[in-house]
């Protein structure tokens, strides 16, 4: 299975033989690959096969975890620049927060909702006061959250459900006004209804952002996915256009491959 | 068998929740009683009278009132050289120490810990005697010596306490604020010690109550039976441990020994208040950090 589609839009994310890895062990290696903007990018896989760890290099997370080191070249367009991530001196604030990510589970601050979009804003932004709770109101919105939770705003954020808790999580990362949307897993702690919410909020978001989603499920990356990119042992083993997530024979031997 | 074995699990874990309880309320019953009849405006300020010696304008002679101003002068200052130095050093084994001196330095903290109270207050009167023989022939034991030994007494609980604390914190949450783009320095201040905060309180309260009660330390470091109120960090002072120690061995009266019981007394509700304070105070900064009073 070849690429059929060559990626038609000019990229936004270019990584180029890329190795990762955690105390001597190699996670990811040698791996190249480029997402384009407008898209959502699927990346399918065994669980070891380093999709996380992938997410985690775009905005340098891996370097939070003991014994990482990284070689090879992370492009990003931002602003309408392209910026080394690796190379140039561009500040890891500025990156994580130009570079938005939604983690597997809900990582809520034990904090009332508002604050949990308020205290990034006020801190990685640096927003005067008045001007934050507009934003919040707007990023609430964006997530589509913004009808279930006007009226409780102070209320703590572990009291929303799983699903809300995942699109808080979404909205706060939004609020921040990211270009590129690393999204890993967002569906894994939620059942189906919650997912599916999820997954239509992403679909809504993805004419203004670069999203790059890691799925376990191939019925969600055939809903959601522009291209997908299936991770083995660290590296790309292929690219799928949506069209060949679509085909059944396709479906056939990626089950065989993945799971 | 394994049902058997769990309920006399259950039966031995309340048989010593009972026992502790009722030791800690038969200890406190038997203050009490013994003490509640001295606590009286007397046994604070003898025959000066009340305002004149709050307001410093009297001394007091034969009332608790100078060791009462003394302790909590003592356990104030004490605070303020430990909690900074602890805290800071809690953090930075938690976060930053590479692992060869994380394992050195938290060595150094255990043995910190071991070390006895006497050993603490004669190491700081062997300090001024070395002081006295070289810099400074005009050194002496003082209320400043004594809050520097009691920091270093206390110092291990507020390290290991924050240390512990910290690390017990879910990996999610040091990485949520990092992935949106805090400084690791907005890490800590705005998520892991408000998050941490009660683990944190705890080491403060452990530290406060030690320092209250010690009297082996003070006992070398500058605490005198009479000094009226603390001159400044550099004279001697009174303070209630010592006092209720001299009464207890010296008592000469039926009494001089219940005003021994009723300063225990005042010991114990003392150290409380500072437990109230302390516990306030951690109470208000989470709720507001849990509102960021930011709302809409």
């Amino acid at each position: 299975m070849e690429a059929k589609r060559p990626v038609d839009l000019e990229p936004s994310v270019r990584v180029e033989h890329l190795h990762v890895s955690f105390g001597g062990r190699e996670v990811l290696h040698d791996l190249s690959a480029q997402f384009a903007p407008g898209e959502i990018t699927v990346i399918l896989g065994r669980s070891g096969s380093g999709k996380s760890t992938f997410l985690r290099a775009l905005n340098r997370l891996n370097e939070c975890f003991p014994g990482s080191a990284t070689r090879g070249s992370v492009r990003l367009k931002l602003q309408g620049q392209w910026r080394d991530i690796y190379r140039e001196a561009l500040p890891l604030t500025e990156l994580r927060r130009r570079v938005g990510m939604v983690m597997q589970t809900p990582h809520l601050l034990p904090v009332s909702i508002a604050a949990n979009l308020a205290l990034p804003l006020k801190l990685v932004l640096g927003l005067p006061r008045r001007e934050i709770p507009a934003r919040v109101a707007g990023a609430l919105k964006e997530a589509h959250l913004w009808e279930e939770v006007a009226d409780r705003l102070d209320a703590p954020a572990h009291t929303l459900s799983g699903g809300q808790q995942q699109r808080l999580c979404l909205a706060r990362v939004l609020a921040l006004e990211p270009e590129i949307l690393l999204v890993d897993e967002p569906t894994a702690s939620l059942d189906f209804r919650a997912s599916l919410k999820v997954e239509e909020l992403l679909l809504s978001l993805k004419e203004r952002y670069t999203i790059i989603a890691v799925s376990h499920s191939l019925s969600q990356a055939r809903r959601l996915a522009d291209a997908a990119l299936i991770f083995r042992d660290g590296s790309v083993a292929e690219r799928l256009s949506r069209e060949d997530l679509q085909a059944p024979d396709t479906l056939q031997a990626l089950l065989e491959e993945i799971f | 068998m394994i049902k058997r074995l769990t309920s006399l699990a259950q039966a031995c874990s309340w048989l010593a929740v009972v026992t502790t309880l009722g030791l800690v309320l038969l200890l406190l019953g038997f203050l009490g009683l013994r003490g509640f009849d001295a606590l009286n405006p007397a046994l604070f300020f003898g025959k000066t009278p009340a305002w004149a010696a709050i307001t410093a304008r009297l001394p007091v002679w034969h009332g608790i009132w100078p060791a009462c101003v003394g302790t909590v002068t003592l356990v104030l200052l004490a605070s303020l050289l430990a909690i900074p130095l602890g805290l800071a050093s809690g953090i930075y084994l938690a976060s930053y120490a590479p692992g060869p001196w994380k394992r050195w330095f938290a060595l150094a903290v255990e043995l910190l810990a071991a070390i006895p109270s006497i050993v603490m207050g004669l190491f700081g009167f062997a300090l001024i005697l070395f002081l006295k023989k070289t810099l400074a022939p005009q050194a002496n034991t003082c209320l400043l010596l004594s809050a520097g030994c009691l920091a270093l007494l206390v110092l291990p609980y507020l390290i290991l306490m924050t240390q512990t604390t910290l690390e017990a914190l879910p990996s999610e949450l040091r990485l949520t604020g990092l992935s949106l783009g805090f400084t690791p320095w907005q890490n800590l201040v705005h998520i892991l010690l408000p998050a941490g905060g009660r683990g944190i309180l705890s080491g403060v309260i452990l530290a406060v109550g030690r320092a209250a009660e010690d009297t082996a330390v003070i006992l070398l470091t500058g605490v005198v039976a009479n000094a009226g109120l603390p001159s400044g960090i550099l004279g001697k002072y009174e303070a209630l441990p010592f006092h209720i120690f001299y009464l207890a061995a010296e008592a000469r009266s039926d009494a001089e020994l219940a005003q021994g019981f009723g300063a225990a007394l005042v010991l114990l509700l003392l150290t409380a208040a500072l437990f109230l304070g302390a516990y306030y105070l951690q109470n208000t900064l989470a709720k507001a950090w849990k509102q960021k009073d930011l709302l809409i």
